[in-house]
């Protein structure tokens, strides 16, 4: 009796250690699971998108011309469909909205389309079941990854570059205000968030009032514009006392088109 | 005046006696109730293996605590050795708890609705810590109980139990077995993953084959307009309409969860009364033939359920219950899950649990009434008529030689119906599927999805080249394409001169698309061709 009761004691301890054991590694093998899952959600997916989809969106989601727009493509992902759509949820959310729902009028970015978008979801009376969507759904947004990463921002037509001798348009202070705090309408710039208006309040750059005047006293024969102008595009041509060097931006001169550098300028000079 | 008053007694008997041996009298106190009748003293002397003092307070439990209250106080020494009761009795009943509590567990994260149910089930395994460890010991449980109940029933049928006096007992272990088989296999719908809902379809479908016997059917052609009306009754009852649907899935969930357990509690109850009630049985060969003494235990041959037995059960609950907590982590063993349940999609390979094996061996012989409903009913009607019918005095092996090499012609019939019941038997699938089925199985994984995603490398292979293939991986699985192809041609005449070739693309950043494309020459000389594709993803993690 001895030898069952200590073989059982040894047996009642050794289950507890491996539920113990198993206990410690559940949040890892939850997650690889989880992952494990979403791979096979996105096969199950492309099996169904190459049956039900790739008529319209192309085999690689790619689009055809007049027929249907592409899924693989970066203005889906980056929510600039999801803007122009007056969408609030997520790109998943769209996305599967989209596809359980279709779009039985055309969107307005689609509008020249001779084919609707069909039904898909059976909660909606399409033929796919609502686990089937979820799969179309993890494949569409499988491309996600490699469709941002194709995607480098769109190079700026006119920029301003870094000559200070480039002639600039007439300036409007009202639109270079926006652009300075970052609202501005086809272009924006995050001036406000290192430069403060108020005299004496360091951000992380020296405080902009009464830059109007300053500004034409930098450089001995440097107007106040021309001295703005290479502030902003070359930041280290004249560093204020006290800053570092580098700090602000050196790449504005390729983000900014020269109607935005001639607006803030223009706006700047309103600060007396 | 005092509403009441407070009176704690132990306060007086820390005055009297001082603070410590007088809270270990309180807890000894304590003890005393829980146990009903055993104090410290008397469970370190059952835990030392001391003899029983007189009187013996080990009895006690028995008569006035409730868990033990049927419980003998002691056994003949004859059958307290595993001989010949091999505790299965005992270890059916140890499953029927650890089914209902692991059972219990998985019950809290499960919705009853096809929207839901297999959305459920990936949750418990990938968002509930030791989900999937209950899940997997509650399936495996589910199957073990199966068989620990069937191997009760074939000992008991051995050693001759189910003679006078125990017909009864019999009788009730019968409903237990058929309760214990249709518990696991009601289980098996819920997942609403393909398996589940192919593998009850099977079942109901042969239910649905319940004939409408004459007169009844020319009554129901009359005002009902269906003459098989029983049939399409029990199928509209099992699968909540013409399809499985949400009434069905919920009906089997209520089955599951409360309408098989309850009777089958019921029927513990039964069935255990009335084994106390005539005592087990001792070995065949220790009693005159015609005799039951059982019940009359010499004062020299009794065994105390304390500490003896008591100690040989916790024993072998321990042992089991290592095991399969041992199976389902280290042993590998997981509870399937398949694609979600699609009634459009027939997979390949659809099996019953290997418990129903032999009945789907059985429908592979014909007509599905013959073997689907009424063989079945035969079975059943010749096990809970048999002690009545089986009259022979003698419990003896060697006077039962009819019975026992019956037994054993049943016990080799089943495991080939089972075998017969295997894919292996009789597939009609044509040999081309089978040939990619091999690779890409529906039912499991496979050769291709437990290939490592990198090996796979792009590009257009043949199976006949395997040798060329830029990888080890590669090479194996086209390796094994080239045997499955041979092996394909060997079996089937219509298939000759197979060719197999496999195409890799890249289809997204992280997924491949796999072509199967196979070619062969059939008997005629006209060409035939099939193409299967699959994706397969890079994390998808198929390895374990
Ligand atoms: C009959 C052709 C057709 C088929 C088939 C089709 N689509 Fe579309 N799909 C369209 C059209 C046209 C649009 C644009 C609709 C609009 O916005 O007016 C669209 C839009 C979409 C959008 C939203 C794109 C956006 O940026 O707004 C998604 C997502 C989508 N489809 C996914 C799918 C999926 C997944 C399938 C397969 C289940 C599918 N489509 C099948 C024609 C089709
Ligand atoms: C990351 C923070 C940062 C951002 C964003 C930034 N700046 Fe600056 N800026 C500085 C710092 C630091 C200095 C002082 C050092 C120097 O002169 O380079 C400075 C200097 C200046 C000066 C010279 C001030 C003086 O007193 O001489 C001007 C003008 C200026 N910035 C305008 C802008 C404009 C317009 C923008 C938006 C297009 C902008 N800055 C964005 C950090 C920033
Ligand atoms: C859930 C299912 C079952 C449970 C929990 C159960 C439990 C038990 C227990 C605890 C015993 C006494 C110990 C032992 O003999 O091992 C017993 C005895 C017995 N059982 Fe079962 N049993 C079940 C199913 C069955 C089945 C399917 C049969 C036969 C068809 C059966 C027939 C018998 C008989 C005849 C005895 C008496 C044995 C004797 O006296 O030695 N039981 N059962």
């Amino acid at each position: 009796m001895t030898v069952r009761v200590v073989i059982g004691t040894i047996l009642i301890a050794a289950t507890m250690a491996i539920v113990a054991f198993v206990m410690v590694n559940e949040p890892a093998r939850m997650s690889s699971f989880e992952s494990g899952f979403t791979g096979r959600s996105v096969e199950a997916g492309a099996a169904l998108f190459d049956t039900n989809c790739a008529i319209c969106h192309g085999v690689a989601g790619q689009g055809i011309e007049n027929v249907a727009p592409a899924l693989n493509a970066a203005d889906l992902f980056d929510g600039s469909r999801l803007k122009s759509f007056g969408w609030s949820g997520t790109v998943k959310d769209y996305v599967r909205a989209a596809i359980a729902g279709g779009r039985p009028r055309a969107s307005a970015a689609f509008a020249g389309y001779p084919n609707r978008m069909p039904t898909w979801s059976q909660q909606y009376g399409g033929p796919l079941r609502p686990d089937q969507i979820e799969y179309l759904v993890d494949f569409v947004m499988n491309w996600q990854t490699a469709a941002l990463a194709q995607a480098p921002p769109p190079p700026v037509v006119d920029a301003v570059g870094t000559d200070l001798n480039t002639a600039l348009p007439a300036g409007d202070a009202a639109r270079g205000d926006l652009l300075f705090h970052g609202k501005g309408p086809g272009g924006q710039f995050p001036c406000s968030a290192c430069h403060s208006l108020q005299a004496g309040q360091t951000l992380v750059g020296p405080s902009l009032a009464g830059i109007a005047t300053s500004a034409a006293a930098r450089k001995p024969d440097y107007p106040a514009e021309k001295y703005l102008h290479e502030s902003v595009v070359l930041p280290n041509a004249y560093v204020v006392e006290t800053f570092n060097p580098g700090l602000m931006p050196q790449t504005f001169g390729a983000q900014m088109t020269r109607q935005d550098m001639a607006d803030i300028i223009a706006f700047l000079l309103t600060q007396k | 005046m005092a509403l009441f008053k407070l009176h704690l007694p132990i306060l007086d008997d820390i005055k009297s006696k001082g603070l410590k041996p007088a809270m270990l009298a309180k807890v000894d106190d304590a003890v005393v109730r829980i146990t009903a009748g055993l104090n410290i003293g008397d469970i370190r002397s059952v835990l030392r293996g001391d003899t029983a003092p007189r009187p013996n307070p080990r009895v006690k439990p028995h008569a006035d605590g409730f868990w033990l209250h049927m419980k003998p106080t002691y056994y003949h020494n004859l059958v307290t050795p595993l001989y010949p009761e091999f505790r299965l009795g005992w270890l059916s009943l140890y499953f029927m708890v650890f089914e209902t509590l692991t059972g219990v567990f998985l019950m809290v994260f499960y919705t009853p609705s096809p929207l839901v149910a297999y959305e459920n089930m990936l949750n418990i395994m990938s968002n509930v810590p030791l989900g999937l460890f209950m899940r997997d010991l509650h399936k495996l449980g589910a199957e073990w109980m199966v068989l620990v109940v069937a191997l009760h029933a074939l000992r008991t049928f051995l050693t001759g139990n189910y003679k006078k006096p125990r017909q009864f007992t019999w009788f009730s272990g019968v409903i237990l077995l058929i309760l214990t088989i249709f518990l696991s296999f009601s289980g098996y719908l819920l997942p609403w993953d393909q398996l589940s809902v192919w593998a009850v379809t099977i079942g109901v479908s042969m239910a649905e084959a319940t004939p409408t016997p004459w007169p009844l059917n020319l009554l129901g052609e009359k005002y009902l307009g269906d003459p098989s009306f029983i049939g399409t009754a029990i199928n509209n009852i099992m699968r909540g309409g013409p399809q499985f649907n949400a009434s069905g899935l919920l009906r089997w969930y209520l089955l599951h969860v409360i309408g098989l357990p309850l009777i089958a509690f019921i029927f513990i109850g039964v069935h255990y009364y009335k084994v106390i009630i005539h005592g087990h049985s001792l070995p065949p060969e220790a009693e005159k033939v015609g005799e039951d003494s059982a019940k009359r235990v010499p004062l020299d041959q009794r065994t105390y359920f304390m500490p003896d037995i008591l100690t040989r059960e916790l024993f072998y609950v321990a042992l089991i219950t290592f095991f399969a907590v041992f199976m389902v982590t280290a042993g590998g063993y997981h509870a399937p899950l398949e694609p979600h349940a699609d009634p459009l999609v027939t997979p390949l390979h659809t099996t019953a649990p290997w418990y129903f094996l032999w009945l789907q061996g059985m429908l592979k012989l014909g007509d599905k009434v013959i073997w689907g409903v009424v063989a079945p009913g035969v079975i059943v009607g010749t096990l809970i008529v048999l002690p009545y019918v089986e009259v022979g005095p003698s419990r003896r092996y060697a006077d039962r030689r009819v019975g026992l090499s019956a037994a054993a012609l049943v016990v080799v019939a089943l495991s080939m119906l089972t075998f017969m019941g295997t894919p292996w038997y009789a597939v009609s699938s044509s040999a081309d599927q089978e040939v990619v089925a091999a690779l890409v199985p529906q039912t499991h994984p496979g050769p291709l999805r437990t290939t490592p995603y990198d090996e796979l490398q792009v590009g257009a292979y043949d199976a006949a080249d395997w040798q060329s293939a830029p990888t080890p991986g590669l090479k194996n699985l086209l390796r094994q394409y080239e045997i499955e192809l041979n092996a394909a041609e060997a079996r089937d005449a219509m298939f000759l001169d197979g060719h197999g070739r496999m195409t890799i693309e890249q289809w997204q950043g992280n997924l491949k698309k796999i072509t199967f494309d196979v070619t062969w020459t059939k008997p005629d000389g006209k060409p035939g061709e099939f193409t299967q594709t699959v994706y397969l993803g890079a994390d998808s993690n198929y390895g374990d």
